[in-house]
């Protein structure tokens, strides 16, 4: 591989060094940096502060609304991206890293502030960790959302709807924590707040308006599902508005593509090889923040009538039946069916991010990714998107071959750079 | 499926004989029903045959292929075109030998008919939805997936309701693409016979019990495929008799599958199509694994008779709480009930890298059944289609040392 002497392009870089004007700013991108890299903390520090209970869950097609409306705080469990063994005690090594970091998670006591835990069926490795954590009663309450798995029918979502129901029963009397239909309202207008704000922060950066890095914008991702969404929104509001100063950089603009993807070191490790993540296509990224529940419900809501016409239009009356709508209409992740809408969902934040090319980061042992993965490529090739796909394991920082290959794939654009 | 037959140590079953023919006479009607037109579907294990006996489109089951794949030892070979196209090595075994035979026109059976159509259900893994999803990008050919949420212990009230929909959302589904239509005395009749079939079968594994056990597991193993493929057709019917009654008569007889039976134990997973002679040279050592958890998917614990009144909802019921479709509780009780029924030694969990619904949840399972019945467990890391993923010298000592501990807990 031939390389230039030259620098590593560099990444956008802003915070610290801000104006007086963006004082304000710098500090909302602090404390989002801080919940991004230490969700627990803020968990532990909501649970002091509020007193309420918090239940977990691992992807992001589970309605935080769903545990909001019971007065209870919601908290993705995100990947630590810690190396431990003490999974391999419960369940086999070909368990995906990811899932196995949960379980791990929970082994090693990190967990212990959840009052509860739903897990819904995302893939095999989880629905592994499901059993284990069901039959090892590693928090006080587990529960199996039967989520679907076909998500374009009318069908799923009645279903979805009267599933979330019951699992709100249960919830309420395991945790003594009712529904409350007014709070039920009120978190999906708070929910669809805090996923549009970070939906105009995505869009600011892919102008590359607000030249915020990938790691920092990774860890606002993360802090969008572990902040209390009030919380949240005012501080990203605060950074919105005063955005602190920066520079774009020159490093090359790529989409970071994958599932969940919550290990900030790892995505410093990828923009140190001269990458700029300018947008993603990630479960717990752009394909959650277009969720809009307050959408799909009839202005007026309660007692209105609405036809099978305007259900299919996407338009109910009945919160739960919006709230599934939602959640199974966002860009699909591989485990859906179908799944197809997921490689235009790529294509088209490329282009709306000028990124020049993709990295799609394949989590060791994921079925439905690995088998994705051919289909998104050729796609990505027919549209003349460059594409490089590493494999790991979500941990640390990465390898040194991680960043061998991607820096190689950054040479990439410069070699063409100068031969055009 | 030509393995488990060429048995020097156990006698071969002479329904062996016509399981071989059935199979010929299985792919043999797959390549004229393409050579004639005439409609096929792939399906994966969890889609019940019936419905497309009823409609006279041939059922293909890619999973039984897979296995036949990995009897011949081929799967590295297709294997390697798989992942010549961009697939991972890490991916179930079954998919990897599939697609290799589909970009490749390589296989057993040289290439295989492009099917009609495809229709795969939620409720064994992941891994079926892509892999169909794989062969539809490469083939175009039209998909359809049936949703079956998982679900605890069974598929009940709103779950059900939903799964029955997608039945019926199938079955409308199917009638577009092929222009015709379900009837349902038709249907009805393919199930009484399916039903039939499958009380049959679950005699064959209740003569299990017999000390001596009258068969071995590589028996078994090697006589799933008309309950995969064939079930509601007379052939069906008419080979599990002879099954059945041939495994009866050596009960009758006090035939012993493996002389001198020192350890009756139970099978967990699906066995390695490629060394079913495992099971043979562990005969060798007194070894008979009595029982099995893989053939109960089609044991009356699972798939009980389907109601000839109200066949949808009935098979609804079964596909939603399908084998691999509940969770660790049902397979806690299913295990503990066969150690008693079978009267079992212990247990070899399989654990099969390609088949993470089977396998993540073995170890627990295997701690619990220690803890709480004394039965003691040995986790076997291996794979059911890839030889590759089998290291036969280690598997080999693991298993003496457990045979050696057995033999400790008798003194
Ligand atoms: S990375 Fe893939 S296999 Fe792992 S938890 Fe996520 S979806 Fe499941
Ligand atoms: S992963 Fe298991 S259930 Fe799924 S296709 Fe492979 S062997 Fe069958």
């Amino acid at each position: 591989m031939i390389r230039g002497d030259h620098e590593t392009p560099a990444a956008a870089r802003v915070g610290s060094m801000g104006s007086a004007h963006s004082s304000s700013g710098a500090a909302a991108l602090e404390r989002l940096r801080g919940v991004g890299s230490d969700p627990l903390a803020e968990l532990a520090a909501i649970k002091e502060r509020t007193g309420l209970m918090a239940v977990g869950y691992f992807d992001s097609y589970l309605p935080e609304e769903l545990i909001m409306a019971h007065g209870l705080a919601p908290y993705r469990i995100t990947v630590s991206g810690r190396e431990d063994v003490r999974s391999s005690e419960f369940i086999q090594g070909y368990a995906c890293p990811a899932a196995r970091d949960l379980l791990e998670q929970s082994l090693r006591g990190d967990l212990a502030l959840l009052d509860g835990v739903l897990f819904t069926r995302y893939c095999d490795s989880l629905r592994g960790v499901f059993a284990v954590w069901d039959s090892e009663k590693l928090s006080p309450f587990v529960d199996l959302v039967r989520y679907p798995t076909v998500v374009d029918t009318p069908g799923a979502v009645t279903y979805l709807a009267k599933e979330l129901q019951e699992v709100s029963d249960r919830m309420a009397r395991a945790l003594d924590a009712p529904l409350d239909e007014r709070t039920l309202l009120d978190s999906i207008v708070a929910c669809d707040r805090k996923r549009a704000l970070v939906a105009e922060l995505a869009a600011r950066r892919a102008s590359r308006e607000l030249p915020l890095s990938g790691a920092d914008y990774l860890a606002v991702l993360v802090a969008a599902t572990t902040m209390l969404p009030d919380d949240f929104t005012a501080t990203l509001s605060t950074l919105l508005e005063h955005p602190p100063a920066g520079e774009p950089g020159d490093a090359v603009p790529v989409v970071l593509s994958g599932t969940t993807f919550d290990n900030i070191a790892l995505a410093t490790a990828i923009e140190a090889a001269g990458l700029y993540v300018a947008a993603d296509d990630l479960s717990s990224g752009s394909r959650w923040y277009g969720v809009r529940v307050g959408a799909s419900l009839a202005t007026g809501a309660a007692g209105a009538q609405v036809g099978d016409e305007e259900k299919s239009a996407g338009t109910f009356t009945d919160p739960w039946e919006a709230l599934a709508y939602a959640y199974l209409s966002r860009p699909p992740c591989s485990v859906k069916e179908p799944s197809w809408p997921r490689a235009d969902h790529l294509v088209s934040m490329v282009r709306a991010s000028r990124a020049e090319g993709v990295v799609f980061y394949l989590t060791k042992y994921c079925d439905s990714e690995q088998v994705e993965w051919p289909f998104l490529r050729d796609r990505l090739e027919r549209e003349g998107i460059p594409v490089v796909m590493v494999e790991g394991d979500q941990k640390g920082e990465g390898s040194g071959a991680l960043s061998t290959r991607l820096e190689a794939f950054r040479e990439q654009f410069e070699l063409g750079g100068e031969l055009s | 499926m030509s393995t488990g037959i060429d048995r020097p140590l156990t006698k071969r079953l002479e329904a062996t004989r016509s399981l071989r023919s059935l199979i010929k006479g299985y792919y043999e009607e797959l390549f004229r029903a393409a050579d004639e037109g005439r409609p096929s579907a792939w399906l994966n294990v969890g889609v019940p045959c019936e419905f497309f006996y009823a409609m006279d489109i041939f059922p293909f089951y890619p999973e039984n292929y897979g296995a036949a794949c990995g009897a011949l030892k081929i799967t590295p070979q297709l294997s390697a075109v798989a992942e010549a196209h961009g697939f991972s090595a890490d991916l179930c075994s079954y998919v990897r030998a599939t697609l290799g035979t589909v970009f490749s026109g390589e296989g057993p059976y040289g290439e295989l008919p492009k099917p009609t159509l495809q229709v795969s259900s939620m409720n064994s893994c992941i891994m079926i939805m892509v892999w169909w999803r794989a062969v539809q990008r490469h083939w175009d050919v039209p998909t359809f997936v049936v949703d079956t949420p998982l679900v605890r212990e069974q598929s009940e009230g709103i779950n059900l309701d939903y799964v029955e929909s997608e039945v019926r959302r199938m079955v409308a589904w199917i009638e577009e693409q092929t222009g015709r239509t379900l009837d349902m005395e038709r249907l009805r009749e393919v199930v009484r016979l399916s039903n039939e079939g499958k009380v049959l079968w679950s005699e064959v594994l209740d003569l299990r019990r017999a000390r001596p056990c009258p068969i071995t597991a590589a028996d078994i193993f090697t006589h799933m495929f008309p309950m995969v493929a064939l079930r509601g057709t007379p052939q069906y019917v008419t080979h599990l008799r002879a099954l059945r009654d041939e495994i009866k008569q050596r009960v009758d007889e006090g035939f012993a599958a493996v002389e001198g039976e020192r350890y009756r134990l139970l099978w967990d997973n699906l066995p390695p199509w490629f060394d079913l002679k495992l099971f043979e040279d562990l005969a060798g050592r007194g070894v008979n694994f009595v029982i099995d958890t893989y053939t109960q998917a089609w044991g009356p614990r699972y798939m009980g008779p389907i109601d000839e009144a109200d066949p949808v909802r009935s098979f609804a019921a079964y596909m939603g709480a399908g084998f691999l479709n509940v969770q660790i509780g049902r397979r806690y009780d299913l295990l503990a009930e066969l150690v008693r029924l079978y009267d079992v030694d212990g247990i070899v969990f399989h654990s099969d890298r390609s088949c993470k619904p089977f396998s993540l949840v073995q170890v627990e399972l295997r701690k619990r059944l220690q803890e709480d019945l004394g039965v003691p467990g040995l986790l076997l890391e291996g794979d059911h289609n890839d030889p590759t993923l089998l290291d036969r010298g280690r598997a080999w000592s693991q298993l003496e040392s457990f045979l050696e501990m057995l033999d400790a807990r008798r003194t």
